[in-house]
């Protein structure tokens, strides 16, 4: 009996250890998956399941061809907001490594500074974009270039707390006595700085980057909320839902996620480019 | 009287463990086969301390793996008083102490002693008293409530070891479990383990890649090799018991060691 | 050692420095402000003017004081978001048991996982309304669906930090399943579970206070945006936005206090002991 049991598991065990099973498996399932999710959106089983209809949760097709007719309308937002989300991102970034560098060189001070960023990290968006928007009421004449410097902002701010903190510990946490052996070397805290510090902090850069991706589209889209001038992919949403425009408001959510998508990819390959030769 | 008892259990030599032509082959990363072990015929008798020791690669945790039947070896067969691994396992006989302490950071003390006692269902009041008697027994009686990452790297161990007792196993399987200690730890610890071992009786399979760790602490070292990994020698450790720090100045301790380094195959190590 | 040395000493010292430069900063750029803007209470009032607000007795909007009027609001919204939350925090938590339960479940759902982070939750959030029809609930699912991911996520990567050795030694007590799961997935899962939790917080809180601003039946959002039309007295929009920052701060902060209630080995700090024998 032993044995029957033994052969069994030993069976399962192999088609289940077999690589080309294991990767079939990870790539099919997710697809099956999301196919199934499709035809049933589509199928408007889903719908039933939501108790909602098609008006307002329009079919995949009806929201492909929205996307199709109105493409240069749709770009012209997702300009608007791409533009937004770097700038907001390079931005709120560089300023967070370089808080991250100058607490890094004044520990004493800086760690606490950093949990103090920390807190802001907590405040929410909402409150937050509003204030910007009193803040950049005299910085141009122009509805659109205030309400865009606005936005950047918000963005801007939600990138510092994250990347200052990640780099922070980039920068610090070194490997065990790395920090004695360049003190041997008499090196000084600027070389010390360079050639340990800084390229030690690089895969926390994309820890950072990872998080700091997704919530700067976030960040954009609601800040696009609150701005004077209307335009933005997260603006859209709202303005065509007022006006009861259900499957244009789902062309700019599809647009929406597309544009997260499209940018975290960008994000991971380059990291596999940097991070290529620590593996 | 101890002398005597000691006498009574070399004499006694009824076989626990039967290793028969044991061999564990993986497979590496391009689908080849890799030996890490062969061959292996070796008999373990019942209360012996024996040493399983090797430089890396030789299979010696391998060995001790599919002792504890944490692995299943892919050729020949182990006997434990005529019992395959698996259900040796399933009779909770085995105690395993492993080269960290893996103890429960959200348990005290006591409670990380009590953690196999839980799973095996004993009630309250005989966990209570198995775990206060094995505190005691490694000395932390007084660092009962205390949370691991309130304990020193020895007395982690300590917990480590207490709590592989607490299930009063028949065979207590060691692995490395000192060589991440600082030498006067270390040293405590070994004699704390003998005293513990003759009060307890228990078969003591440690696998060591420190030669004289092995010699001082065992009746015999087996030797296994690299490449592939092999059973090359056991040497009989006749170093009177009980054992003290001072018998690693004598002679015949040095030569008993020497005896086990020249029997490594290969000779270099 | 010297009385000054003493004083510097003190791990509190920086933190109070710190704060103190923050409110000279803001009151500096306040009184700038309030010299060359025309309307600096909207750009950047004096704090006692914001804070003030908390103690003036005069009724701002429908006979009610400012403080009163925060709270009400308040009350609503964050009653919402912690419905959401446990909402969330419950479904994250499950859904994170199943994936390691299931290699195939994890397999099929953890690219979604990964996915749900770029969908913009809070884009969506008339969309939601919308399909919901009701301002509340659609508080509690957006609440719901923020949190559950950073929830799932992290407790998944507790689930799978759990080292070896412990699943062998497990194994040598011929531990059951279900044991395993109870004694040594689950707490030792529980750490990086309200990591998740202290991300989710304030992002449940944001998220109501979003809906808010959909609909003007009170809540923080909508009393936000009120008094940002001037409809009250400006220093009510100030309050608010001080007061969801400290809510926001408070909810994370609040997390890593039942992090220490919960798990008291996390409030022993770790002792560098000599490694002496006992």
């Amino acid at each position: 009996m032993s044995r029957k049991l033994k052969r069994k598991k030993s069976l399962w065990y192999r088609i289940h250890q077999n690589e080309k099973v294991q990767s079939a498996e990870t790539v099919l399932l997710p697809l099956l998956f999301g196919f199934l999710f499709m035809i049933m959106w589509q199928t408007q089983k889903l719908h039933t399941l939501l108790h909602t209809d098609t008006f307002t949760l329009p079919l995949p097709s009806r929201i492909l061809t929205i996307i199709a007719d109105n493409s240069d309308k749709i770009m012209l937002n997702v300009n608007a907001t791409v533009i937004v989300t770097l700038a907001g991102l390079v931005a709120g970034s560089l300023i967070g490594y370089g808080i991250a560098v100058l607490a890094a060189l004044f520990p004493k001070w800086g760690s606490c500074g950093l949990k103090i960023i920390a807190a802001f990290n907590a405040i929410p968006i909402v409150a937050l974009a509003p204030v910007m928007t009193n803040w950049t009421k005299d910085v141009s004449n122009h509805a659109d270039i205030r309400s865009m410097v606005a936005k950047i902002m918000v963005v801007t701010i939600v990138c510092i707390a994250n990347m200052s903190i990640n780099a922070y510990r980039g920068l610090t946490e070194l490997k065990p006595f790395s920090e004695d052996l360049m003190c041997s070397y008499a090196a000084s805290k600027r070389v010390t700085l360079i050639k340990l510090r800084l390229p030690n902090s690089v895969p926390y850069i994309f820890t950072a980057l990872k998080v700091a991706v997704p919530s700067s589209v976030i960040s954009a889209l609601v800040s696009e909320y609150f701005a004077e001038y209307i335009v933005g992919v997260g603006r859209q949403i709202r303005e065509n839902i007022v006006l009861a425009q259900y499957s244009s408001a789902w062309a700019y959510i599809v647009v929406a996620c597309l544009i997260g998508i499209i940018m975290y990819a960008v994000l991971m390959i380059a990291q596999s480019f940097m991070l290529k030769k620590r593996a | 009287m101890s002398d005597v008892m000691e006498k009574i259990k070399t004499e006694d030599r009824t076989v626990e463990i039967k290793i028969r032509d044991l061999g564990m082959t993986f497979k590496d990363n391009n689908g080849n086969d890799m030996k890490a072990l062969t061959g292996v015929n070796l008999d373990i008798y019942k209360g012996e301390f024996i040493s399983l020791l090797g430089p890396s690669g030789c299979g010696k945790t391998t060995l001790l793996r599919m002792i504890a039947d944490l692995l299943e070896p892919t050729d020949g067969s182990i006997h434990i008083d005529g019992r395959i691994p698996k259900e040796v396992r399933l009779m909770q006989k085995f105690g395993i102490v492993f080269q960290s302490a893996v103890l429960f950071d959200w348990r005290t003390v006591r409670k990380n002693i009590e953690l196999p006692l839980e799973t095996m269902k004993f009630n309250k009041a005989e966990r209570e008293q198995r775990s206060s008697e094995m505190l005691e027994m490694v000395g932390l009686t007084k660092f009962a409530d205390h949370y691991p990452v309130q304990l020193s790297g020895g007395m982690q161990q300590r917990v480590n070891i207490a709590r592989a007792l607490a299930i009063r196993p028949e065979i207590l399987l060691m692995d490395e479990p000192f060589s991440a200690l600082d030498e006067f730890t270390k040293e405590k610890l070994h004699k704390d383990l003998l005293q513990i071992w003759r009060k307890t009786n228990k078969t003591i399979i440690f696998v060591t890649h420190n030669i004289s760790e092995a010699v001082f602490l065992s009746d015999r070292v087996c030797v296994l090799s690299p490449h592939p990994g092999r059973l090359s020698a056991v040497v009989d450790i006749d170093l009177p018991r009980p054992r003290t720090l001072e018998m690693r100045e004598t002679q015949h301790f040095n030569e008993l060691v020497l005896k086990v380094r020249n029997s490594f195959e290969g000779g270099s190590l | 050692m010297s009385i000054r040395k003493k004083i510097t000493s003190k791990p509190w010292l920086p933190m109070l420095i710190w704060i103190i430069g923050i409110i000279l900063v803001w009151e500096i750029a306040a009184t700038i402000v309030s010299v060359t803007k025309r309307t600096p209470e909207n750009v950047l009032p004096h704090l006692y003017q914001i804070f003030g607000q908390i103690f003036s007795t005069k009724a701002v909007s429908s006979g009610k004081t400012a403080t009163m009027l925060v709270l009400d609001s308040a009350s609503k919204t964050l009653f919402r978001a912690a419905i959401g939350f446990i909402t969330g925090t419950v479904l994250g938590f499950v859904l994170a048991l199943i994936m390691k339960i299931s290699k195939l479940a994890e397999k099929t759902i953890f690219p979604y996982l990964m996915l749900i982070q770029m969908v913009p939750i809070l884009g969506m959030a008339p969309i939601i309304l919308s399909i919901t029809g009701d301002i509340n609930t659609s508080r509690i699912v957006i609440a719901a669906i923020l949190t559950f991911y950073p929830v799932a996520t992290n407790t998944l990567a507790g689930f799978n930090a759990v080292e070896r050795e412990k699943y062998d030694l497990m194994y040598s007590y011929a531990a059951s399943k279900y044991t395993i799961y109870k004694k040594v997935l689950i707490p030792y899962s529980i750490p990086y579970f309200f990591t998740g939790l202290k991300i989710s917080a304030p992002m449940a809180i944001t998220a109501s206070i979003l809906v808010d601003t959909l609909q003007g039946d009170g809540g923080l959002g909508s009393m936000l945006s009120q008094s940002l039309k001037h409809a009250m007295s400006i220093y009510v929009f100030w309050l608010i936005v001080f007061f969801s920052a400290f809510i926001g701060i408070f909810s994370s902060y609040f997390m890593g206090f039942l992090e220490k209630a919960v798990l008291p080995h996390k409030r022993k700090t770790k002792i560098k002991r000599k490694d002496d024998a006992v």
